[in-house]
């Protein structure tokens, strides 16, 4: 299928760059979090640009298509999604005490990752014309949607992945309140909210979740353990100072104080060796990005587009924010990696399909 | 188509207002608290990340080497291997202490005791846990590495005395220093594991022999693994001392006593210098440096024997019939008999309603001061001494320096007690009976004295009244062979009195030795004339138990010339004459044998 010139005009360069910026940025501080592994940056590196690359070629299948059409499709998406998901409770390989990952033909990936877009473009095609209509959503209204968000949250918990399952449910929600809600709705919605707390705590959170949780509220309560990770990172970030101790020179996480420091702890590589100065600059690079999906949500041609837009920018808004918040101890420690800088194919590619649907919307905003 | 037209309400931008508003929110907060942790913050979490990152490693000094007066090694350092516990390091304290405890040979309360005397100091601290680990103990620990984070192994010099339990009273011995030690705000730049010098000359040459730790700042990872060394600042070596000590006889003396008890010096006359210096029960030095177990410590602490008293100059025994020569000397002085002067000995010594009887039952006969001395006849001393007076065998006590410490380089030094009226009075209220004057006058009755102290009674004579303060140590040179301190000889006493004195009490002494009918006949040499007095002091034993007698015997070499000055003592022993004069026979005969040796020295002291 050839692309219509007329739309390949219409991409939208600023997105794409600023996004290339962010990755680019992604793989410098790869080599330096990276490189006091024994097996050195190599590997690390190659694989994240495979991923970015098979990305590239995903989104260029994506553009192709109309999202409308794409959308249409999303629920077989969203029933392989769950498959996989369950194939990966199944026959899923463990590591770091979970199973999050699967193998095919010798690639491992992570089905829940790409749950984030597909559930986005389920929920999206769901509710389109509810929000069309003007109408607030009842509770019938969003029934389906929340099932349609419980179903792979319940199974992504499971593994455990808190980090990705509370990124589908904030991002389902916050879908929900972009379509708009019956004032009933909201009530029954927050008082369901102030409930969950209690019984995740009670009956669904494990022990190390827990642990977590406490060594936020007290760093010092598991100085061994999580809360000693936690002050690691914060004394890793803090001591980049200003300037930062400059590129490959952080010590904090080449000497392995800093679990997982090239994954979900991948910020406190970037915030000991680039300082404040450099911390802000690439929150103003995660905020530009964030804010062009929304305006790409508000310029969309059709409501379809603008919730797909705007879910994929809470995507990007959720997982940014709270990475971050992880490392600088606002936010307890859940698996969550940084948009476009932490390491794992994946991740990439989730964030590299969700940017394609965003550019998608975006190229087609003044078809029909 | 239709279906998917826009629908663009107020309330629709609202949203997207709402929505920019949280992101930049959102930012805010993170710069908030960026801005506190890395610039309001940021000096002192750039610290915790240096201190994450280096560990200061002690490099610890070898304690300078002892050498005797021949430069022949009594003390030197020999590598170790010491384990460290670096308490931030641990990862599961529990796992740890009982990997340890299963690995070696250590209880889980002896890790957990040393652990907690560091409790103070900064995690990153390595707290020393055993020292002079096997080497099947250190490739264990090195087999199991990975499951003991914190643990690590360094090589660094420990005390060793070849020697053993030889001298162990002269050298001393190192320990690691307590808790309480620490506290103690004298001992400045001590940290636990440190060794110091506890006894003997280890002791009272701390300063000189402990050197100068050096420092390694080394960067470990997250692990407690050592990256890479990032300064090293070189340990200084303590100090060497040279000593006095005539290895040779040194050797010769703890031979001899080596199924006794007692003490033994000899003292070079003429400067005080200490040639040798023996006391037994003795204990092993090396024990202690690398940390006594509680089993040994309990051992040497509760024997009756006492072995960590060094008799030579902390113990205190009557000494005898050696204490006539104080008696003489006293007496010839004053004038009050000369030494034609005669009194007669049939066994006993009628004194008010007891006889005090001499040694020899059938009697001297008539005994004048020559024979007196020889043949140490105890009825013309009786005489002496109630000519003279207790205050007068006291005032003599005195000059020489018997109710003094010698001032010897050595820890804990007792003095003696001779007796006076003033002194009865003060300690026990009550008047002097002149029958106690008697047995004062042969060194019996409340006459306590340390075999160094009549060493230099016997230097006394010898030197005709000049006394040398007792010196172990020669010298003090650095690591590099540059000479710190040298000892002189200080002098102790300088006594005059008539020339006469002094002949008659050394033509006496060399008859004890040389003249056929003298007390140590047996103990002659036939090219060196040695000159001496045997003690035979009666013991109060342990517990009313009589034990036997202790056995003296002091003396000086050789008459014409003396340069060697001996005091032995064997606890129990018996008679001075079988007992402790063949020993002092054996120093004088390897002295003057070794001479060669001394001279020697001499050459390597010039050097």
């Amino acid at each position: 299928m050839k692309i219509d010139k007329r739309k390949a005009s219409h991409l939208d360069w600023y997105l794409i760059i600023n996004g290339l910026i962010l990755f680019a940025i992604g793989i410098f501080n790869l080599v330096s979090a990276t490189s006091s592994f024994y097996s050195g940056s190599y590997n690390f590196i190659m694989k994240q640009l495979i991923s970015f690359s098979i990305g590239l070629i995903l989104i260029f299948i994506i553009i192709q298509y109309d999202y409308r059409i794409i959308a249409n499709h999303s629920k077989w998406f969203y029933v392989l999604a769950i498959a996989f998901i369950l194939l990966v409770l199944i026959i899923g390989m463990m590591a770091g005490g979970a199973k999050r990952w699967i193998n095919i033909f010798g690639i491992s990936f992570q089905p829940s990752e790409f749950m984030k877009p597909i559930l986005v473009l389920y929920l999206a095609n769901m509710l389109y014309e509810k929000k069309r209509e003007g109408k607030a959503l009842s509770l019938r209204d969003i029934s389906m949607p929340m099932l349609a968000t419980l179903i792979p949250f319940i199974l992504i918990v499971k593994q455990p992945d808190l980090g990705t399952g509370i990124i589908i449910v904030f991002t389902s929600l916050s879908i929900l309140w972009f379509v708009g809600l019956k004032k009933s709705t909201y009530a029954l919605l927050f008082g369901i909210g102030a409930v969950i707390p209690f019984i995740a705590w009670q009956y669904l959170m494990k022990p190390y979740q827990k642990m977590r949780v406490l060594s936020f509220i007290n760093i010092d309560a598991d100085p061994s353990g999580f809360g000693y990770h936690a002050k690691q990172a914060v004394i890793g970030v803090g001591s980049g100072k200003f300037f930062g101790k400059g590129y490959m020179a952080g010590t904090q996480h080449k000497l392995q104080f800093i679990p997982e420091h090239h994954t979900d702890f991948i910020f406190t590589v970037f915030g000991e060796e680039w300082g404040f100065l450099g911390s802000i600059i690439l929150f103003l690079l995660f905020l530009s990005f964030i804010l062009r999906c929304l305006k790409i949500a508000q310029n969309a041609h059709n409501e379809l587009g603008s919730i797909i837009a705007f879910g994929v920018a809470t995507i990007i808004y959720l997982q940014f924010a709270i990475n971050v918040m992880m490392a600088i101890h606002l936010a307890p420690v859940v698996g969550i990696p940084l948009p476009f800088i932490s390491y794992g194919g994946s991740s990439m590619l989730t964030v590299m399909i969700s940017t394609g649907l965003v550019l998608n919307v975006s190229m087609r905003r003044y078809m029909f | 188509m239709e279906n998917f037209v826009k629908d663009d309400t107020t309330q629709e931008s609202r949203k997207y207002k709402w929505c920019k508003w949280l992101l930049i929110f959102t930012i805010i907060i993170l710069i908030i608290r960026l801005w506190d942790l890395q610039i309001m913050k940021g000096s002192d979490m750039r610290k915790l990340s240096e201190q994450n990152r280096i560990r200061i490693k002690k490099v610890v000094a070898p304690r300078g080497m002892i050498y005797d007066r021949a430069g022949r090694i009594m003390a030197d350092t020999r590598p170790s291997f010491n384990m460290y516990i670096t308490p931030e390091d641990i990862k599961d304290f529990n796992q740890t202490v009982d990997g340890l405890a299963k690995l070696i040979d250590i209880d889980r309360e002896d890790i957990i005791d040393k652990m907690k005397v560091a409790s103070g100091l900064p995690p990153s601290f390595p707290v020393k846990i055993k020292s002079d680990i096997s080497m099947d103990e250190v490739a264990k620990i090195e087999a199991n590495r990975i499951y003991l984070p914190g643990v690590t192994i360094q090589i660094e010099p420990k005390r060793n005395y070849p020697y053993a339990k030889m001298m162990a009273h002269m050298l001393g011995y190192v320990s690691e220093v307590s808790d309480e030690e620490l506290k103690n705000k004298s001992l400045k730049g001590y940290s636990p594991g440190d060794n110091i010098g506890r006894y003997g000359l280890e002791r009272a040459y701390e300063t000189y022999l402990r050197g100068k730790d050096g420092e390694k700042r080394v960067e470990v990872n997250a692990m407690g693994r050592e990256v890479r060394t990032l300064e090293t600042i070189e340990p200084i070596a303590g100090n060497n001392l040279y000593l006095n000590i005539n290895l040779d006889v040194q050797l010769t003396v703890e031979k001899a006593f080596e199924n006794k008890k007692g003490g033994c010096i000899a003292l070079e006359t003429k400067t005080g210098a200490v040639l040798a210096l023996v006391s037994r029960p003795s204990f092993d030095p090396n024990k202690f440096a690398s940390g006594i177990t509680k089993e040994d410590w309990k051992a040497i602490t509760t024997d009756k024997m006492h072995p960590l008293q060094n008799r030579a100059i902390q113990g205190r025994y009557p000494p005898g019939s050696t204490f006539k020569i104080v008696s003489a000397l006293k007496v010839l002085e004053e004038g009050i008999i000369n030494e034609k002067t005669g009194f007669s000995c049939r066994g006993g010594f009628p004194f008010g309603n007891r006889v005090f009887k001499c040694w020899k039952k059938g009697g001297h006969g008539g005994v004048s001061m020559h024979r007196g001395i020889v043949e140490s006849c105890d009825v013309f001393f009786y005489n002496v001494g109630l000519k003279l007076g207790v205050d007068r065998i006291h005032g003599m006590s005195e000059a020489i320096g018997l109710t003094k410490i010698t001032g010897i380089d050595l820890p804990g030094e007792k003095n003696g007690l001779v007796p006076s009226t003033a002194w009865k009075q003060k300690t026990y209220g009550q008047p002097w009976y002149e029958g106690e004057t008697v047995s004062v006058s042969i060194g019996q009755g409340a006459v306590w004295l340390t075999p160094i102290q009549l060493a230099q009674l016997s230097a006394f004579v010898a030197n005709e009244g000049v006394t040398f303060k007792p010196h172990i140590v020669n010298r003090i040179v650095s690591l590099e062979g540059k000479t710190i301190k040298t000892f002189e000889p200080v002098m102790n006493t300088n006594v005059k009195l008539k020339k006469d004195v002094f002949r008659i009490v050394k033509e006496g002494m060399r008859g004890v030795v040389n003249e056929p009918s003298g007390t140590a006949y047996g103990s002659r040499l036939p090219n060196i004339s040695i000159c001496g007095k045997t003690g035979t002091a009666q013991s109060v034993g342990e517990k009313g138990k009589n034990l036997g007698d202790h056995a003296w015997f002091i003396a000086f070499a050789p008459f014409e010339e003396p340069t060697i000055s001996i005091s032995v003592l064997v606890e129990y022993g018996g008679h001075g004459s079988s007992a402790a004069a063949p020993v002092a026979k054996s120093i004088t005969e390897t002295f003057f044998k070794e001479r060669v040796v001394i001279k020697e020295a001499r050459i390597h002291e010039n050097r």
